[in-house]
């Protein structure tokens, strides 16, 4: 015992120098009451969407990013991380989506990565930049694909997980939960056999997606995606249009896919070079008009459009 | 009566130090075990109170008693790390509620506690100023830390590095201080608190570094091959988490492998409690589980052993003393021969001198065993107290 000494040192400065138990040393956390709505913060449109479809008028949905940005890059203040601080459930989506979330303070017992079940479907980036330095070596700083839902069969994985999550938080009503999921996994599967039907006989079409976020829409349906970096609002700028040449040299795309409509003079351009631009608007952030399932219906419309074209 | 009464007292009024020699003596021999035994009682009961508050402790294996005290108190040595999968393993299994900690670091010699939101709600501390942790990077202050600091929200403290010669090691964070906790006379009081990754920033887990594709980093690139990018040591690396750079602190690998020193696990039943208990039973497993309150017994026990000790000794002494005071009392009779034989002769009684000595006597007594009550009920009080007090002087 090495620590013989130490101990009988420690036994009496402790004994003596400890402090009265405060008043709040209660061995457990105070039992939630149940009485109340569950309190529930998102990390982006869908999972609020899936939430609020599941549970119902049983659960209070937050989603407090701004409704002009992409939320997978917004970084919440001090306050707002002090509003998800005291939720029921936080839920996440996983796949790095919200790096914010690795640096700021919350309660790990009320997380819940609503991607987990597929950690292993993740889509990650071949082109992800890795670096060395100091004594830590070799690493990179995540190029994992995280717009997941874009696959129904996934964002039926998400509801899942938030359906257990719920029913674990109030047992109680886990029928009604059960019964939400029901009903949001219908819709969804619907969606996919939509897409599938759409987007049948493609696999050899080669595609382009103004943004890398279509990776898991282009896994589901067997696209043959690539991707550069064309921001809607953008001019892209001359070396964007180079990039896009020598891409098109060897796949020789004719449709582009757009997270909203481009600039019309983008779009100009891109007809120029035979291309023609389809919204399918990711829906990270809440739309302006209806809801993640009458946006994925726009989005499977301008894909018919498309495809049935000449 | 009263003049017999009188005569003692003017008696013990004229030899006034003899009188409080003997009182003294007296008041130390009964205050001494009395006293000890109700400090240690006290403290013991304070011990265990906050052992009991904590269900049970999950650590690397190695002593229990280091882990304990180190998980209750930071004040033992760092024990043994064991990887945060242990926390989330523990969380998974739905047995308990996790609360990880790591308290390997300090600033300006008080404990740099990093742990989970739940820590706070598990204790009951509550921020009495400012706010609580919310980024990385940040920290709340136990309220001695912060009166003894002169500090409070929108300061900072720096962590203090581990060895001075350790010039490659963990680099000092600055961290900013958004919050001081409210009193709650525990060692809580005594320490820094910041979130599980912001003690992992400090150990150098974490970090942020400037922007390798920036034009002012192509000094500290030393190769660019597709898309490997290698660096030199001359990365600047921030030792302060701010708004501007925040988004550049990353984690490297998955965090579950980085350390921890302990987990507090909350099980909501006994059942649970067995249940959990059991799974660390297995001859391969590398962690243990500690039931607070069994080794703070044990503590405990090695503690009323010493004792033990102290207090036979004291009655050893004790009773030597009394001898003496008795011994005291014998020769101030013979002493007193002449001074008793005027008294026969101005027409006092056998009975009212014996009287006159024997109140002497009792009033000695009885004043040693009053101080003695005081001084022990003054122990009950403020004993710890005071001695906290001087062991932080």
């Amino acid at each position: 015992m090495r620590h013989q000494g130490f101990t009988l040192l420690a036994l009496t400065l402790v004994a003596i120098g400890c402090g009265a138990p405060e008043p709040g040393d209660a061995p457990a956390v105070a039992p939630a009451t149940h009485d109340a709505k569950l309190s529930v913060y998102v990390v982006n449109y869908p999972l609020a969407y899936f939430a609020e479809r599941i549970g119902g008028d049983l659960v209070d949905v937050d989603f407090p990013a701004p409704p002009d940005g992409d939320p997978a890059f917004w970084v919440p203040d001090a306050d707002r991380v002090a509003a998800y601080q005291g939720a029921d459930l936080i839920l996440l989506n996983g796949a790095g989506y919200a790096g914010w979330v690795d640096r700021v303070t919350l309660p790990p017992s009320r997380l819940v990565n609503t991607s987990m079940s597929f950690k292993d479907r993740y889509v990650v980036s071949e082109d992800a930049v890795v670096h060395s330095h100091g004594p830590e070596g070799e690493h990179d700083h995540g190029d994992t694909a995280f717009t997941t839902w874009l696959d129904p069969t996934l964002a039926i994985e998400h509801a899942a997980a938030i359906r257990d999550a719920f029913a674990a938080a109030r047992p109680e009503h886990e029928a009604v939960f059960a019964g939400g999921f029901e009903s949001l996994k219908t819709d969804l599967l619907e969606l996919d056999a939509s897409l599938e039907q759409v987007t049948a006989g493609q696999a050899q079409t080669p595609v382009l997606g103004s943004h890398p976020v279509y990776q898991y829409l282009s896994r589901r349906y067997e696209l043959n995606l690539r991707s550069v970096h064309f921001e809607p609002d953008e001019d892209p700028d001359a070396k964007g249009w180079q990039a896009l040449d020598e891409i098109l040299s060897e796949h020789p795309a004719r449709w582009m896919l757009w997270e909203a409509e481009p600039l019309a003079t983008t779009a100009e351009k891109l007809e120029g070079r035979g291309v023609a631009s389809v919204v399918f608007d990711p829906c990270g952030n809440v739309p302006e008009e209806g809801d993640f399932l009458t946006v994925m219906q726009r989005n499977l419309s301008n894909l018919e459009r498309v495809l049935a074209g000449p | 009566m009263r003049q017999t009464l009188y005569l003692a007292a003017r008696y013990l009024a004229f030899h006034r130090i003899k009188t409080a020699i003997l009182i003294t003596s007296i008041t130390l021999i009964l205050y001494l075990p009395v006293g000890l035994r109700v400090l240690v009682a006290q403290s013991s009961e304070r011990l265990t109170a906050r052992a009991m508050a904590t269900p049970l402790i999950v650590g690397a294996k190695g002593s229990p008693l280091e882990l304990v005290l180190n998980s209750l108190y930071f004040g033992s040595d760092v024990p043994e790390k064991m990887r945060y999968a242990e926390s989330i393993r523990i969380a998974d299994s739905g047995l308990a509620l996790a609360i990880p900690m790591y308290t390997r670091f300090h600033s300006q010699g008080h404990p740099i506690v990093g742990t989970g939101f739940e820590y706070f709600r598990f204790r009951g501390l509550q921020v009495e100023s400012g706010r609580q942790i919310a980024m990385l990077g940040e920290c709340v202050l136990g309220s001695r830390v912060a009166a003894t600091l002169g500090v409070g929200p929108g300061d900072s403290v720096v962590s203090s590095p581990e060895n001075v010669f350790d010039l490659a090691g963990v680099y000092p964070l600055k961290m900013h201080v958004v919050g001081i906790l409210a009193y709650s006379d525990s060692p809580d009081d005594d320490a820094i608190f910041v979130d599980l990754k912001t003690a992992w920033v400090i150990e150098g887990l974490g970090h942020g570094h400037q922007d390798l594709s920036a034009p002012e980093a192509a000094s500290t690139v030393l190769s660019r091959e597709g898309g490997k990018v290698t660096a030199n040591a001359s990365v600047v690396q921030y030792t302060e988490i701010t708004p501007q750079n925040i988004d550049s602190f990353h984690f490297h690998g998955d965090l579950s492998g980085n350390p921890v020193t302990a987990v507090i696990a909350v099980p909501p039943d006994q059942k649970a409690s067995a249940i959990l208990q059991g799974r660390y039973q297995g001859e391969g497993e590398k962690a243990q589980i500690a039931h607070p309150v069994t080794v703070m017994d044990e503590l405990l026990d090695t503690i009323l052993t010493v004792q033990s000790f102290v207090v036979a000794g004291a009655i050893v002494v004790g009773a030597a003393t009394l001898a003496s005071a008795a011994l005291v009392f014998m020769l101030s009779l013979r002493l007193r021969r002449r001074e008793i034989e005027t008294l026969f002769k101005i027409g006092g009684s056998r009975r009212a001198v014996g009287t006159v000595m024997v109140s002497e006597i009792v009033a000695v007594l009885l004043a040693g065993v009053i101080l003695a009550a005081g001084l022990t009920f003054l122990t009950s009080q403020f004993g710890s107290v005071v001695i906290r007090a001087l062991i932080r002087m």
